[in-house]
């Protein structure tokens, strides 16, 4: 149920967003991210898919060559701080769902992540290069 | 329907749809309050659930603390606080016992999780659990940290005790998020259960209020069925059901003077006359009989009589009942027994009358059949009556009558009978007396009489002549007893008045006078001196004439004018009247039928026919009628038959033969009258099932109406007794304007007498009837 609602939204924002986004799929599951490790410069649209068991986020950064700063709690990125370069969120999404994501990649190097206590440095991230 | 407590009759068919509205409620009830209490449990269960999963937070975060605690030197149990941590997670996962964590919690038992998200979410924990409890096993132990990745983690920090820690948020956290998930699931499922439970509600409400309003319909139409039935009439209205009560209509309760609860279930029987009970609780549950009548009582105590038809209603599903209509006949009944004690009474002397002596007559050759006793009949007649009437009036001869009367019964015993014949006759039975015992009788009556009576002012002394006629010697029906004393009677007179007679056969020769008369009146059949005349009868609203009687006239060449009321018992006695009475239905329907013809007659008019029980008793009066009819070309509705009460009370088969041949005369258009009435009815009750048309008032009453009481009421009685039973009255014999005027006052129809026309030959009623012109009452 859920699904059909999300694709059916996607369809519709698909078509208001110019329709000509690449579709890029990004999968989290367990404690991992999967996602192309080369993407396209341009408009992309990201498909993730939540496959469980637990519930995440997404946040996309430009990456910098630095490992990512942390919240004083030491378990979750320091969001606030990365906001300049933070290109796109998606809040915690249920097991099974599947969200979409619209951001426009300039060539350079993003980074990915799930920021929940401790996901992040449970090794819930993924850098990727857009060319 | 508020105050219609008269809708009980419904109460058992209106059950079923209550029944089913409380059913629909009840049943949406018990599922509301079962999903209540399921939702109750449910989320108590959770909130324990929610609890646990908190707990294993705190759990976690005390394990790390511990292991530190342990690996600087303290003292502290993390063992413990692993094995709490593995035990909640099973728990969480497939019930048990969850241990407590803080010392004000206890340790709770829960069921394992079913949600298969909740689960999958569940199991991570468990593993994280197992991560965490080995990570910090390994740090414990001095080993290095174990390839801690149940949970697919990639922790990339070296330190050991910084992947003590991360897995501490990630087990903390996937708690939360369990917790978030159920709380999430609890909320999805308690929306649904809220959406449930109103649609549940909506639902019930709905299909009760469909259902009252049919059931409001159902009984407004049953309510209009019960009407149609109830309202058909004023009737008194009760519907019984098994035997009980369950219905009576407001005319009942008033006039019954009660409540209709009190007259419910077993209420009526209080007011149903105990002699009457059992046929009207039979009538009530088995609906026969078709009818009855029975007494019920009214708010004075007296007894109302009531005659009820009995519908059987029961298979009538609107009903469910036996039906009652009854209806109240009191007045009716009251008036039948007044007017047959009035029909078997003198109104002046208060004796018996001519049909009650008739009565008592046939009673005593009954008896005497039996026990061969004797009896006497004595005809009376007072000496010298006429001129005491022409002289001192008629006030003074009723007076003389009354003090006869009064000597008579004096001198009589308790089991002898006195009637006043009419005039100055009277008729005595003297039960088991012979010859001799009656002679003796007659001649102290005489001495009785004899005595001075002081009447306006004067002594007068008075005389009779008196007739003795004995059972069986002188005949064993009534008519030649009364016959052959009054031939002893006239011997009497013959013989020089103040005597007593008894029948010999010698006194019937000498007299001579019904043979005579006989051969008379055989001779004036054959010479045509048998003359029809008529007399008009008067519309008394419009003095417009509506017809006339035929009236049979004889000239004698040897006597005269011949009175009818000399010549017709001749006639009756012989058999003469046959002939005769075909002369006079021939004159009067050929005469008519002239006169229809040339345009004389109004719409209404009738020739009315004088018809003797001798005619209706011989066969054939339909045919003759018919005949005449047909010949004359005279309508059927033209004529009307005029027949004494005899015929329509006489009992045996020929009067039934008779009663049989009116009625079919009359289906076929031909009037009917009752003759002479008020003089001798057994029972008014027969009327009713005889076609009259017309009830003729006796001339004796309506002589009698201006200045006479009793006879005004009596006359009152017949005139309203004739409406009662749709029937035209009509007056006989008007002399006077104050006869006229009081026959207008009680409301008669039509009149004839003397006031307006005396009997004519069709010629001058032709003139009459010609000028068109309303009768003046002249004097
Ligand atoms: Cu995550």
């Amino acid at each position: 149920m859920m699904t059909v609602v999300a694709v059916a939204a996607a369809c519709s924002s698909g078509h208001s967003g110019g329709g000509t986004a690449r579709v890029v799929e990004v999968t989290e599951r367990d404690f991992t991210i999967h996602i192309p490790a080369r993407i396209p410069a341009g408009d992309v649209r990201l498909v993730v898919r939540n496959r469980g068991p637990e519930q995440h986020e997404l946040i996309i950064v430009r990456a910098s060559e630095d490992r990512l700063p942390l919240r004083s709690d030491a378990a979750t990125v320091d969001e606030e701080g990365l906001e300049p370069q933070t290109l796109g969120t998606l809040e915690p999404g249920p097991v099974g769902s599947t969200r979409e994501l619209d951001v426009h990649l300039r060539p350079g190097t993003y980074e990915v992540f799930c920021n929940m206590a401790g996901h992040y440095l449970g090794g819930m991230s993924a850098t990727f290069t857009a060319t | 329907m508020r105050s219609r407590r008269s809708f009980s009759p419904f109460a058992g068919a209106a059950r079923r749809p209550i029944a089913a509205i409380l059913a629909t409620f009840a049943l949406s009830s018990a599922i509301t309050v079962g999903l209540s209490i399921w939702a109750t449990s449910r989320s108590q269960h959770r909130a324990a659930v929610l609890e646990i999963a908190a707990r294993q937070r705190t759990l976690a975060e005390r394990y790390v603390k511990e292991v530190l605690l342990v690996r600087s030197g303290a003292a502290a149990d993390p063992a413990t606080t692993a094995t709490d941590l593995r035990v909640s997670a099973d728990a969480l996962l497939d019930g048990g016992l969850a241990p407590a964590v803080n010392g004000d919690d206890d340790d709770t038992q829960i069921s394992g999780a079913t949600d298969p998200t909740v689960r999958a979410e569940l199991e991570q924990e468990r593993r994280l659990v197992h991560d965490l409890t080995a990570t910090g096993g390994a740090i414990l132990g001095g080993r290095p940290g174990p390839a801690a990745d149940t949970a697919h983690e990639r922790i990339t920090a070296t330190d050991p005790i910084e992947r003590l820690r991360i897995l501490s948020d990630l087990t903390s956290n996937t708690a939360l998020n369990t917790a978030r998930t159920i709380a999430a699931n609890a909320d999805h499922s308690l929306g649904g259960l809220i959406m449930i439970q109103i649609g549940l509600g909506v639902a019930g409400l709905t299909v009760s209020l469909l259902l009252a309003l049919a059931l409001v319909a159902a009984t407004r139409r049953r309510t209009a069925h019960f009407r149609s039935i109830v309202s058909a009439s004023t009737d008194l209205v009760f519907v019984f059901g098994d035997g009980r009560c369950r219905y009576v209509s407001d005319s009942v309760t008033a006039t019954a003077g009660a409540k209709a609860e009190d007259m419910l279930d077993e209420g009526f029987t209080r007011f149903v006359h105990p002699d009457d009970l059992d046929a009207v609780r039979m009538a009530a549950a088995r609906a026969r009989p078709a009818e009855l009548v029975f007494r019920m009582s009214n708010h004075f105590d007296e007894w109302r009589q009531l005659e009820a038809h009995v519908s059987d209603l029961r298979g009538d599903r609107h009903v469910r009942g036996v039906v009652m209509n009854a209806r109240d006949v009191s007045e009716r009944v009251r008036l039948e027994e007044e007017l047959t004690h009035q029909a078997y009474h003198d109104g002046l002397t208060g004796v018996a009358n001519r049909a009650l002596f008739r009565d008592r007559l046939d009673q005593a050759i009954a008896i005497a059949a039996r026990t061969r006793a004797s009896f006497a009949v004595l005809v009376v007649d007072l000496d010298g009556f006429k001129t005491v009437n022409d002289s001192l009036g008629h006030d003074a001869g009723d007076e003389l009558l009354t003090t006869v009367a009064r000597r008579f019964e004096d001198a009589l015993r308790p089991g002898d009978t006195i009637a006043r014949f009419g005039g100055d006759e009277f008729g005595l039975l003297l039960d088991g007396a012979g010859e001799e015992q009656a002679a003796e009788v007659g001649r102290r009556l005489l001495g009785r009489l004899s005595d001075p009576v002081e009447v306006a002012g004067r002594q007068l002394s008075l005389g009779a002549s008196i007739g003795v006629a004995v059972h069986p010697r002188d005949g064993e029906v009534a008519e030649d007893l009364v016959r052959r004393a009054d031939v002893a009677m006239y011997a009497a007179k013959e013989a020089g008045r103040g005597r007593v007679e008894t029948f010999r056969h010698e006194l019937a020769r000498e007299l001579g006078e019904s043979l005579g008369l006989e051969h008379e009146l055989r001779q004036a059949l054959q010479r045509g001196e048998l003359r029809v005349h008529y007399q008009p009868e008067v519309d008394l609203t419009t003095n417009a004439i509506v017809g006339v009687e035929a009236l049979l006239r004889w000239t004698s060449p040897s006597r005269g004018p011949v009175p009818p009321s000399q010549f017709i018992p001749v006639a009756e006695a012989t058999g003469l009247i046959v002939p005769v009475g075909e002369l006079v239905l021939r004159e009067a329907c050929g005469q008519t039928a002239d006169w229809a013809r040339r345009g004389l007659l109004s719409e209404e008019f009738v020739t009315w026919v004088n018809v003797s029980q001798r005619q209706l008793v011989g066969s054939g009066m339909t045919a003759l009628v018919r005949q005449v009819l047909e010949e004359t070309g005279l309508p059927p509705t033209r004529l009307g038959l005029e027949v004494t009460e005899t015929a329509i009370v006489a009992k045996g088969s020929a009067s039934e033969h008779a009663r049989a041949e009116l009625q079919r005369l009359h289906e076929w258009g031909v009037r009917l009258a009752v003759d002479d009435f008020g003089t001798g009815f057994s029972s008014l009750g027969q009327l009713k099932h005889f076609p009259v048309d017309v009830i003729k008032v006796d001339r004796t009453f309506v002589q009698g109406v201006a200045v006479d009481r009793k006879d005004a009421a009596i006359t009152a009685n017949v005139v309203n007794l004739a409406h009662v039973l749709g029937l035209v009255a009509i007056a006989e014999g008007i002399e006077s304007a104050d006869q006229l005027l009081s026959m207008r006052r009680l409301g008669c129809d039509l009149a004839q007498g003397y006031v307006f026309a005396r009997p004519a030959p069709a010629t001058d009623i032709e003139a009459l009837l010609m000028g068109g012109q309303p009768l003046t009452e002249a004097a």
